[in-house]
């Protein structure tokens, strides 16, 4: 199975003498073609879940697989090479490289896996062909509307192939309608490309097009009744 | 390579700021420099152009050639020394000169040193313009081409100070320049009899400053051992024994190193204050699973290419420059010079860019994700 799974994940912050358990024995299984959120109220532990699922914090304990591999005890370099081929990260506004066209915006990635070869410029077109973008390639961000910014993100985080796609609040800068529309060309690309996608929001109207919402609460992580029946 | 040169473009106007601080230190650095050589050559050129191993002086003119005097049929018994491939006397004095005619006048006077030497000898000046002294002929000189920026030309007749004769100009040489001043080269046989005559005229006559000794691992202990009153100094001691010149260049090299000190820090604050505006950005690009070895190379490869332009353009400057320096100014820019500071600029920013290679490593992917801003 590709995908990603935690399992019994515990993340503890110290703080001078103080513990904060930001995440408490935490499972979660997300197979490829399938699109989860995790809501949850603000300290809850949300961005926590999504750094340790993306390979950017390590956890107190418990184990992370990502296609299968544990890489709980990847060191930095072999954790930048995860997210550099496995995992795409749709990160919140203003994480787009100011200077950079947005069609380089996407090639940037395959550059920092090597080379840029036609295909990939093909396939960078294309997903932004996808999301609407095929107008804009050579904008700069400053040029783009929020929406527009959050879709270049988008087909940034597909840009490498990756098998897990992970998206901290991509709706947070966008007013309802924008949000809706970049959730819904997200699910789309979930769908048809087989990704595994886990995404972070507090907007309820997003929830629609996810496959499985869970709550989390003080760290704890369970899951919605609405979508518990469908899976299990 | 290609994202560093797109920054470069997009942010034009930092960058500029910081190219246009590296084009003004290596402009600064390359004038220094030219002034530098300009100023030693001026004060040295007679010896330093002349390839020698070293000299035969009197003993305790501390290698000093205005100090000395030897008897010049020393020559004969160096050059059978081991090691030794040829030698020639050399005898100087300061004086000032004239235009002829123009005693009474308040005409220029010029501030002269007076060489004489053998005409087969190596020491004689190349002539880059005019002729070389005729052997039939009394009186004849070779001037440094740095006497036409007073006026003189060739066939000008010109007195000296205190020795009632007349000269003529009959060609000119290049760097050929001692103490600040310009040389007047004279034959050996004519520059003994310049001097009015104290005592034994016939000692005097075979009396000059010092003999120049050229070849490879010369040894002249035996000889300096059966002889009183002479030592010898190398090419090096002779013109570090030239008054001023080590303390001048000493204070232009100080200057210069200072200046790039300074710029290594002016340059090295720089890059940490942009690559802390852009911890955001790194993050980003990290979190996305680009490398520190990914990025640190995109900063550094900036840093050289916009240190590289900056460099060539502070050459332009320079050469520029020196199209409008007056004649007279003491500048000379060797090639070799502006290679190696050129390098040594690159270097230092380059180097002063690695403070911030050391903050990039430690940025945390996190800062991606909205913590820590
Ligand atoms: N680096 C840290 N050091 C100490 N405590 C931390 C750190 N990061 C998070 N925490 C704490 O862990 C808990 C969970 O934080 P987290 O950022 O995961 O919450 P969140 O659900 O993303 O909240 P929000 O919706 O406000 O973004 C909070 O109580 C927070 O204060
Ligand atoms: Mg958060």
């Amino acid at each position: 199975m590709s995908g990603i799974e935690l399992k019994n994940v515990t993340k503890r912050y110290k703080e001078n003498k103080f513990e904060i358990t930001a995440l408490e024995d935490v499972s979660v299984r997300v197979k490829a073609g399938e699109f989860v959120a995790i809501v949850g109220p603000s300290g809850s532990g949300k961005s926590t879940f999504l750094s340790i699922a993306g390979a950017l914090l390590k956890p107190t304990e418990g184990k992370i697989l990502i296609n299968k591999q544990d890489i709980t005890d990847f060191d930095e370099k072999q954790l930048s090479s995860v997210r550099l081929n496995q995992i795409g990260f749709i990160l919140q506004t203003a994480n787009l490289i100011p200077y950079l066209t947005v069609l380089d915006q996407l090639l940037i990635v395959k550059k920092m896996q090597g080379s840029v070869s036609k295909e990939d410029k093909a396939f960078a077109r294309q997903l932004l062909k996808d999301l609407g973008m095929e107008n804009k390639e050579n904008k700069y961000p400053n040029e783009c509307s929020g929406g527009e910014r959050q879709r270049v993100a988008i087909a940034r985080s597909f840009m490498n192939d990756p098998d897990i796609i992970l998206a901290d609040e991509p709706t947070s800068s966008l007013d309802t309608e924008r949000g809706h529309e970049v959730v819904q060309q997200m699910a789309e690309q979930v769908k048809t490309r087989n990704k595994a996608a886990i995404m972070v929001t507090h907007d309820e109207r997003m929830l629609d097009y996810c496959d499985r919402i869970y709550r989390i609460v003080d760290g704890k992580l369970s899951e919605d009744v609405r979508t518990q029946k469908e899976t299990n | 390579m290609k994202l560093a040169i797109k920054e470069l473009l997009y942010s034009k106007g930092r960058f500029i700021m910081i190219g246009l601080i590296i084009v003004l230190i290596s402009w600064l650095v390359f004038i220094l420099s030219g002034l530098g050589t300009g100023l030693s050559k001026l004060s040295t050129g007679v010896l330093s152009e002349t390839e020698y191993a070293g000299m035969v002086l009197e003993e305790g003119a501390e290698f000093s050639l205005s100090k000395s005097s030897v008897n010049r049929s020393l020559a004969e018994e160096i050059s059978e020394q081991d090691g030794v491939t040829d030698t020639a006397p050399i005898n100087l004095f300061r004086n000032s000169m004239r235009r002829e005619g123009t005693a009474d006048s308040d005409a220029k006077i010029t501030d002269i040193v007076l060489i004489g030497v053998e005409p087969d000898s190596f020491m004689h000046p190349e002539i880059v313009e005019g002729d070389d002294w005729e052997s039939s002929e009394d009186n004849q000189m070779i001037a440094d081409a740095s006497l036409k920026n007073e006026g003189y030309a060739l066939g000008d007749t010109i007195v000296l100070d205190d020795i009632d004769k007349e000269f003529t100009i009959t060609g000119f040489t290049e760097d050929q320049t001692l103490y600040h001043q310009s040389s007047l080269f004279l034959p050996m046989d004519d520059f003994q009899d310049l001097r009015p005559s104290q005592g034994d005229a016939e000692d005097e006559a075979e009396t000059v400053s010092g003999i120049i000794v050229q070849g490879n691992d010369v040894d002249l202990d035996t000889f300096l051992e059966g002889e009183t009153d002479v030592e010898f100094g190398t090419k090096e001691e002779t013109i570090n024994a030239i008054p001023g010149y080590v303390a001048e260049n000493a204070t232009i090299m100080m200057m210069l190193w200072f200046l790039m000190i300074i710029s290594a820090f002016i340059l090295g604050v720089f890059f940490y204050v942009l690559t802390n505006q852009k911890t955001n950005q790194f993050g980003v690009l990290k979190a996305i699973g680009g490398s520190n070895g990914f990025i640190i190379r995109s900063v550094i490869s900036q840093v050289f290419i916009l240190s590289l332009v900056s460099v060539l353009v502070g050459i332009g400057l320079t050469y520029l420059t020196v199209i409008f320096l007056p004649e007279a100014m003491p500048f000379h820019l060797e090639v070799s010079m502006v290679v190696i500071y050129s390098l040594v600029l690159l270097a230092i920013s380059v180097l002063s860019s690695l403070f911030s290679v050391v903050k990039i490593t430690r940025i945390d992917p996190l800062t991606a994700l909205g913590r820590g801003e």
